[in-house]
């Protein structure tokens, strides 16, 4: 399961309300003990989706690049990828599906009118056919 | 020997190392002696067609091996090499 700390909560929930209605994405870096996940730092990234951006997101690998290195420098761990679904509810899309990588847990975070709705967290498989759902909280949840 | 950084989620196959030194001359030698070494690897980086996945990028220092001779890319001892995926995605189906 993933917990997420109230800094880097607030920080994605501030992420996903100022960039709507277009997708925001950033990195997650923490600490896993087995299969506990905690997030402790949240990395703002750019969406570098060409054209509109309201249901499109793109990292640039150099900025994932920069996340990895971030998390060693500090001695944490990459945990995962967040990005945020304008007026949509927090599934894994199809899209999610077909342009993610295995190794990450992807929380998606659903944005009501400009406000935070609610948020899962996703385990994609390395065919990219299927996600699983992953226990997730937060300081409020 | 060069120094291949390997990211969190695969350090489980890589005997908990978060990096690793192999030797090779070019990238694909490197990688190639990377996934002898540590077998379950190989699965991670590669598709069944033995080609890297799609969302595997593979970084020589700061430059993506897809501009520089991708595989046959000269590498030195003081270069580093970072395994980054290619992520992106949307809400909506097409
Ligand atoms: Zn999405």
């Amino acid at each position: 399961m993933m917990h997420i700390e109230r800094g880097p909560w607030r920080e994605m929930v501030n992420h996903a309300q100022a960039v709507y209605p277009n997708e925001c994405c950033g990195a997650m870096l923490g600490r896993i003990d087995g299969d506990n996940k905690t997030v402790s730092v949240a990395m703002v990234l750019d969406n570098v989706s060409q054209g509109s951006q309201a249901a499109r997101y793109e990292l640039r690998p150099e900025d994932l690049l920069k996340a990895d290195r971030e998390a060693r420098a500090r001695g944490l761990d990459m945990i995962g990828i967040y990005h945020s679904h304008p007026d949509c509810d927090a599934y894994f899309s199809e899209t999610d599906l077909k342009n993610s990588c295995p190794w990450y847990s992807f929380v998606v975070m659903s944005v009501q009118k400009g406000t935070f709705n609610h948020a899962n967290s996703w385990l994609p498989n390395a065919e990219q056919t299927h996600a699983e759902k992953e226990e997730l909280t937060w300081p409020e949840s | 020997m060069a120094r291949i950084l390997i990211p969190t989620p695969l350090r489980q196959f890589a005997e908990k190392n978060d990096n690793v030194e192999v030797a090779g001359a070019t990238v694909g030698e490197v990688l190639t002696a990377l996934t002898t070494r540590f077998p379950d690897l190989k699965k991670n980086l590669y598709n069944d067609e033995g080609k890297l996945r799609s969302f595997v990028n593979v970084y020589l220092n700061d430059e993506d091996i897809r501009y520089t001779g991708k595989e046959a890319t000269a590498v030195t001892d003081a270069d580093t090499l970072s395994i980054v995926p290619s992520i992106a995605g949307g809400a909506h189906v097409g």
